[in-house]
């Protein structure tokens, strides 16, 4: 689904990436680990598409389009979904008015009709219960005043109303008490199937109790350095990332 | 720069060429106080980024084609429930007037004595010309039940056509009423329209004031908004300048007895080619009272902004809680704004504050919107209409509030469109 090829990214004319590659099938969940400044929000914006993130060298492939030639937008709609590290503070625009304008968007590049207010209403407060979401959040704007635990079920109430085949979470696990995490995992677990991706991004592996992922990444100083199955991630816990950078050093 | 100078000899043949009345009197004065203080240049402190030359040169030509004023029938706003008085080319239409609601008296000027209190630096000029005016009175305790609407209607055929209207509103005690001035024009001549607007709200009353600027975009128009508020009066008001070419307005509110609370406040969108300035004024002469404004723009291409807010809490006006702000969104890089809070305070124990912001559109949340699929251009319309939300939901009116948001994304459409988004 997603083939990620030798790529090499710079913000601000400083390189982040240097030679990443990664290989995302259909059904699979996949979990990039590393410490801070590693490069895995990077790797997360590259995907969706920030502007300020320069692509310099490499390729991005998803469902054999070229992602680098798309807008944001245009990747949105092709089925590509970030949830964002920091969810962004809109005052003014409903979060009901987002969820509706984001489904249609979708809706109309895959030819179908707007959703009517009746079904979307619904279709809306089916995934806040299954998020233990309040549905009184529909009328507000968009994350204003939301709790760090808020924003990030938002974030997830935006990928279950979207679903998309391929979901990107950037630590969305950060700053989350216990009832929060297993809202969001439920949230992804459902998300689960043959034919969806998805891709996590974390700092700890607390959020894979909940989410067993296919295959775990370590990314040190923008390439991953160390590849495995659920295990890698216990075994980083246990000797944190020191451990990856001797060995990728060594 | 030379100051704006009106043709006297044409104006004072135009003065006395309107039909004799009860204005005649306060017209000819009108006149030797222009003639002495001439019209408002950018010299004077509160016209410095005003420059209204323009509009003297569009009084001259019309001066000089005969001042002629064509008077059209024009439409109230569909959808407006309100009982609506037209005023067309500065000429009051009579059939408007009937039936009034229960409470209301509505008198032309023109059939009395008037003594008219002269309403800003404009207003002898607005006098000076006036052909008919309305005083509106709401009965003690009479409480209205839906608006009463000022349709200020102009239509330039062609050359250059200049209307005053002039409208006083008194709201006796314990009195509720809500007032819509809806300021339209059409016609791809010249036009420059002074219009001059005092309300008296009386102890105890309430008074809800929308004022809706949709002027062509190549008409002109200069406003003046006298407020006095009476003990524990009431005021509510809300602007919106939509439209128009070089637009001025100054709302002037006085607080001169204990407990007034008047919250006012304004949108203006602003495009290419046009100048919209707000000038406020609020004067607490006794505490306590409550005063709180905030004045949003959003402009685009070329366009220029100018919001000047004055607060002065005299000597002895304490128990004062004064509030002021003004927040701008500028689409391009060459839209300007002139924005200046201005606090003066003689009193001991009061409450004030002021905040100015000057920004562009937020780049992090036109991105996150774009990853939930939005297009650049919905995503900037979305934004902008958030900024201007603010003031929507001041609006008094609630039954105004769909026509407004159409207007708003009519015309945030047009100012985006512009920008090249």
């Amino acid at each position: 689904m997603l083939q990620i090829k030798d790529i090499h990214a710079t913000i601000g004319g400083s390189e982040i990436l240097r030679g990443l590659s990664l290989d995302v099938a259909a059904g699979e969940v996949h979990a990039i680990m590393g410490p801070n400044g590693s490069g895995k929000s990077t790797l997360a914006q590259v995907v969706a598409g920030h502007s300020d993130y320069e692509v310099t060298a490499g390729s991005v492939t998803y469902r054999d389009i070229d992602l680098l030639d798309l807008e944001p937008e245009e990747r949105a709609r092709e089925g590509i979904f970030l949830g964002f590290q920091y969810p962004v503070e809109i005052p003014g625009v409903n979060n009901a008015v987002l969820l509706r304008s984001a489904l249609n968007a979708k809706r109309k590049h895959q030819g179908l009709d707007e959703i009517d207010a009746f079904e979307f209403l619904k279709l809306a407060k089916e995934k806040m219960a299954m998020l233990g979401m309040d549905p009184k959040f529909l009328n507000r704007g968009v994350n204003e005043g939301f709790s760090g635990g808020e924003k990030k079920r938002n974030e997830i109430l935006q990928m279950a109303m979207l679903e998309p085949s391929l979901a990107i979470l950037d630590e969305t696990d950060s700053g989350l008490d216990i009832d929060a995490l297993r809202a969001v995992a439920e949230g992804v677990n459902a998300l689960r199937s043959p034919d969806r991706a998805i891709v996590l991004v974390t700092h700890y592996q607390r959020l894979l109790d909940y989410v067993e992922p296919d295959h775990v990444h370590v990314l040190s100083e923008g390439r991953i350095v160390r590849s495995g199955d659920k295990t890698l991630a216990l075994e980083l816990e246990d000797k944190g990332y020191d451990w990856v950078r001797e060995a990728a050093n060594g | 720069m030379k100051s704006p100078a009106l043709e006297f000899d044409a104006l004072a043949a135009a003065v006395s060429a309107l039909p004799d009345s009860g204005l005649t009197a306060a017209r000819q004065s009108a006149l030797e106080e222009l003639r002495r203080d001439g019209m408002p240049g950018v010299r004077e402190e509160d016209w410095k980024y005003t420059d209204i030359s323009a509009l003297v040169d569009i009084t001259n030509n019309w001066l000089a084609g005969g001042s002629t004023a064509a008077s059209t029938a024009a439409e109230p706003a569909a959808g407006l429930e309100a009982h609506w008085i037209t005023i067309a080319n500065g000429r009051v239409d009579e059939n408007s007037i009937e039936p009034l609601p229960e409470g209301v008296t509505v008198t032309r000027l023109a059939n009395i004595r008037s003594d008219l209190a002269q309403l800003g630096r404009l207003g002898a000029f607005n006098t000076a010309l006036l052909h008919d005016g309305l005083h509106i009175s709401v009965a003690s305790d009479a409480v209205l039940d839906k608006p009463i609407g000022l349709l200020l209607s102009d239509y330039a055929g062609g050359g250059a056509c200049v209307s005053q209207v002039r409208v006083n509103i008194e709201l006796a005690p314990g009195s509720r009423a809500s007032f819509i001035e809806h300021q339209v024009s059409s016609g791809v001549g010249d036009l420059y329209a002074n219009v001059a607007v005092n309300l008296a709200i009386g102890d105890n009353a309430g008074a809800d004031y929308v004022r809706i600027q949709d002027r062509a975009p190549q008409h002109n128009q200069t406003g003046y908004h006298g407020i006095e508020l009476g003990r524990d009066a009431r005021l509510r008001q809300a602007s919106f300048d939509l439209g128009g070419r070089l637009i001025r307005d100054d709302l002037v509110v006085n607080i001169a007895a204990p407990g007034a609370e008047a919250e006012f406040g304004g949108l203006y969108l602003v495009g290419d080619g046009q100048h919209v300035d707000n000038h406020t004024r609020v004067d607490h002469r006794v505490g306590p009272a409550v005063s709180r404004q905030e004045y949003r723009g959003i402009l685009a291409g070329r366009a220029r902004g100018v919001w000047n807010g004055k607060a002065i809490v005299h000597e002895g006006a304490d128990g004062t809680d004064a509030e002021q702000s003004n927040h701008n969104l500028l689409l391009s890089q060459s839209a300007e704004i002139n924005a200046k809070p201005e606090l003066e305070i003689y009193a001991d124990d009061v409450k004030c504050s002021h905040g100015t912001t000057v920004g562009q559109l937020d780049e992090m949340a036109l991105y996150y919107l774009r990853t939930r699929g939005l297009d650049k251009s919905d995503a900037r319309q979305m934004l902008t209409r958030a900024f201007a939300l603010a003031i929507v939901g001041r609006s008094p009116i609630e039954q105004i509030e769909q026509l407004l948001l159409d207007a708003i994304d009519a015309r945030l459409k047009g100012l985006l469109r512009e920008t090249g988004a």
